[in-house]
C-alpha cells in the first residue's frame, strides 16, 4: 500500500478534537454523578424487602445490563422525544442515556459491595447493642463503600469509553469530531489513531489507580 | 457484677424449641438454668445445637417456643410466631463469636469505643482512655492504632473478647472462639478467657477443646439432639459421665485427641 503518513493534517486541527473532548469529559462527568448516587438509591430498592420497590429496580437494572449500550442511547434520542414529547437537547439526552445505564450497573456494584458485608458483623453489630441503623451506618456502609470504589471507578471509565456512541446521534463529542476531521482531511488513519489516544490518555491513568486500589485492599484483606 | 440474689438464676432456658424452616428442628425443649458466677461449657457432637443455643442467648435468633429470662426478668419468648427480645437485656450479654468479627475499617481502638460511644453515649475520651486500660490487661497496648488486617489471629480474638468487655457485660458468650486460630495461637486467646474466669465473670461457652473445658468450667452440659443429655460438674460430664451418649463422645473425642 502506497500511504505516506502525515500528522500534521491532524495537529493543525486539534482545536475542534479538543472540543469533542470537552464534550466527551462532560457527558462523563454528568453521567457519573447521576450514576454514583442514583445507582446507590437503586441498590437500595433492588435490597428492598418490598417486592413493589424491589421488582422494578430489578427490572430496570436487568434492561440496562442486558440490552446492548448503543440500542438503548439510540432508543433514547428516537423514542424518547416521540414518546413523551419531551425534546432535550442532544447533550443532555446523551447525559441522560449514559447516566442511566451507569445508575444501573453502579447498582450492582453497590449491591454486591453491601452483600459481601460478612453477615457475622451484623451479629457482633448486635451483640454490641447497636441499633439496625447504627448496625447500617457504622458497619455496613463504610465496608461496602470502600468495597465498591473500584468497580465504580471501573464503569465510571467505561461510560467515558461508551461516551463515543452519542456521536452517531450527533452529539459533537471527540468521537464526533474526529469522525468529522478525518472525513475532511482524508486522513482516517492520523485522525483515528490520535483520537484513540486521547480515549487512552484519560483512561490508562484510572485503570492504574484502579489496579492500585485493589491491590492494596488484597493486602488489607489478608 | 450487679447484686443478683444468690439463689436467683442468672439465665433461665425453659423449654427452648428453635428450628430452621418447617423441618430442621435444631433445639427441642431445653431447660437450663445459670446461677451467677457459673461458666458453664457446652460441648456435645456437631448439629447438636450447642453454637444454636448460644446464638438463642445472645439475642440472635428467633425462637418457636419457650422463654429466656435474664437476671430474673424477662428477655426472649416466643409469642405465637413471633419472637419477643428485650433489647436492653441484651445489652448485658457480651459474646465473641468463631470467625473474625473485627470491623476492618476501623482501628482496633476505634473498634473497643464505637458501641460505647453510640450505645451508651459516652465521651470519645473516656471510651479510648477505658479502651487503653484494656488492651494493656491483655498485652495489646501497642496495637491500639492498628487494622486488623495488621493482627494475628490469636490478637484478632483477644481484641474481640477486649471489645465485647467495653460494655461490661454480666455475661459472656464464647462461641468456639479459638476453632479458625492456629494451634499455636490457641493458648494466648485461652489465658485471657482464664484470666476472666479468674476474675468472676460469668460465660458460657462452646468448646472441643476437652483441656480447656476442664480448666475453665464449674459446669459441662452436654448437649445433643437439641437437648441437655448430662449436666453436672466437669469431673463428672467429662471425666465419670452417668449418661451412655455422654460416654460414648467423650470417648471418641479423648481418642481422636490422643
Amino acid at each position: 500500500m502506497d500511504y505516506t503518513l502525515d500528522l500534521g493534517a491532524v495537529t493543525r486541527n486539534l482545536g475542534p478534537l479538543f472540543d469533542g473532548l470537552a464534550v466527551t469529559l462532560q457527558l462523563t462527568v454528568a453521567a457519573n454523578i447521576i450514576g454514583i448516587t442514583a445507582g446507590f438509591g437503586l441498590a437500595l430498592l433492588v435490597l428492598s424487602r418490598f417486592a413493589l420497590l424491589r421488582l422494578p429496580a430489578m427490572l430496570f437494572v436487568e434492561f440496562f445490563r442486558c440490552t446492548p449500550a448503543i440500542v438503548q442511547i439510540v432508543w433514547f434520542f428516537y423514542c424518547v422525544p416521540m414518546l413523551f414529547n419531551v425534546f432535550l437537547d442532544p447533550i443532555t439526552m446523551g447525559v441522560l442515556a449514559l447516566g442511566l445505564n451507569l445508575t444501573a450497573f453502579n447498582a450492582e456494584a453497590y449491591r454486591a459491595s453491601i452483600q459481601a458485608v460478612p453477615r457475622e458483623h451484623l451479629d457482633a453489630g448486635i451483640a454490641l447493642g447497636l441499633t439496625p441503623a447504627q448496625r447500617v451506618l457504622n458497619i455496613v456502609l463504610p465496608q461496602a463503600m470502600r468495597a465498591s470504589v473500584p468497580v465504580l471507578l471501573t464503569n465510571g471509565i467505561g461510560t467515558f469509553q461508551q461516551s463515543a456512541l452519542v456521536a452517531i446521534v450527533g452529539v459533537a463529542d471527540l468521537m464526533y469530531q474526529g469522525k468529522t476531521l478525518a472525513t475532511q482531511t482524508y486522513r482516517p488513519i492520523e485522525t483515528f489513531t490520535i483520537i484513540a489516544l486521547f480515549y487512552l490518555a484519560v483512561s490508562f491513568p484510572v485503570s492504574q489507580l484502579v489496579g492500585w486500589l485493589e491491590r492494596r485492599r488484597g493486602l488489607a484483606a489478608r | 457484677m450487679t447484686a443478683i440474689p444468690q439463689d436467683a438464676a442468672l439465665v433461665r432456658i425453659t423449654d427452648l424449641h428453635k428450628g430452621y424452616g418447617a423441618h430442621i428442628k435444631v433445639l427441642r425443649g431445653l431447660n437450663i438454668e445459670m446461677k451467677p458466677g457459673e461458666r458453664v461449657v457446652v460441648i456435645g457432637p456437631s448439629g447438636g445445637g450447642k453454637s444454636t443455643l448460644l446464638r438463642v442467648v445472645m439475642g440472635l435468633e428467633e425462637i418457636q417456643q419457650g422463654s429466656v429470662t435474664f437476671a430474673g426478668k424477662p428477655y426472649i419468648s416466643a409469642e405465637g410466631s413471633k419472637t419477643r427480645i428485650d433489647t436492653e437485656q441484651r445489652k448485658k450479654i457480651g459474646m465473641v463469636f468463631q470467625h473474625y468479627t473485627l470491623f476492618p475499617h476501623l482501628t482496633v481502638l476505634q473498634n473497643l469505643t464505637l458501641a460505647p460511644r453510640k450505645v451508651h453515649g459516652v465521651s470519645r475520651s473516656a471510651a479510648e482512655d477505658r479502651g487503653r486500660a484494656i488492651l494493656a490487661r491483655f498485652g495489646l497496648d501497642a496495637k491500639a492504632d492498628a487494622y486488623p488486617s495488621q493482627l494475628s489471629g490469636g490478637q484478632k480474638q483477644r481484641v474481640a473478647i477486649a471489645r465485647a468487655l467495653m460494655l461490661d457485660p454480666q455475661l459472656m458468650l464464647f462461641d468456639e472462639v479459638t476453632s479458625a486460630l492456629d494451634p499455636e495461637l490457641v493458648a494466648e486467646v485461652e489465658a485471657v478467657i482464664l484470666q476472666l474466669a479468674s476474675q468472676g465473670m460469668p460465660m458460657m461457652m462452646v468448646t472441643h477443646d476437652m483441656w480447656f473445658a476442664r480448666n475453665v468450667a464449674s459446669r459441662v452440659i452436654f448437649c445433643a439432639g437439641g437437648v441437655v443429655v448430662e449436666d453436672g460438674p466437669p469431673e463428672q460430664v467429662l471425666g465419670n459421665p452417668k449418661e451412655e451418649r455422654t460416654r460414648e463422645f467423650i470417648d471418641r473425642v479423648f481418642h481422636i485427641k490422643g
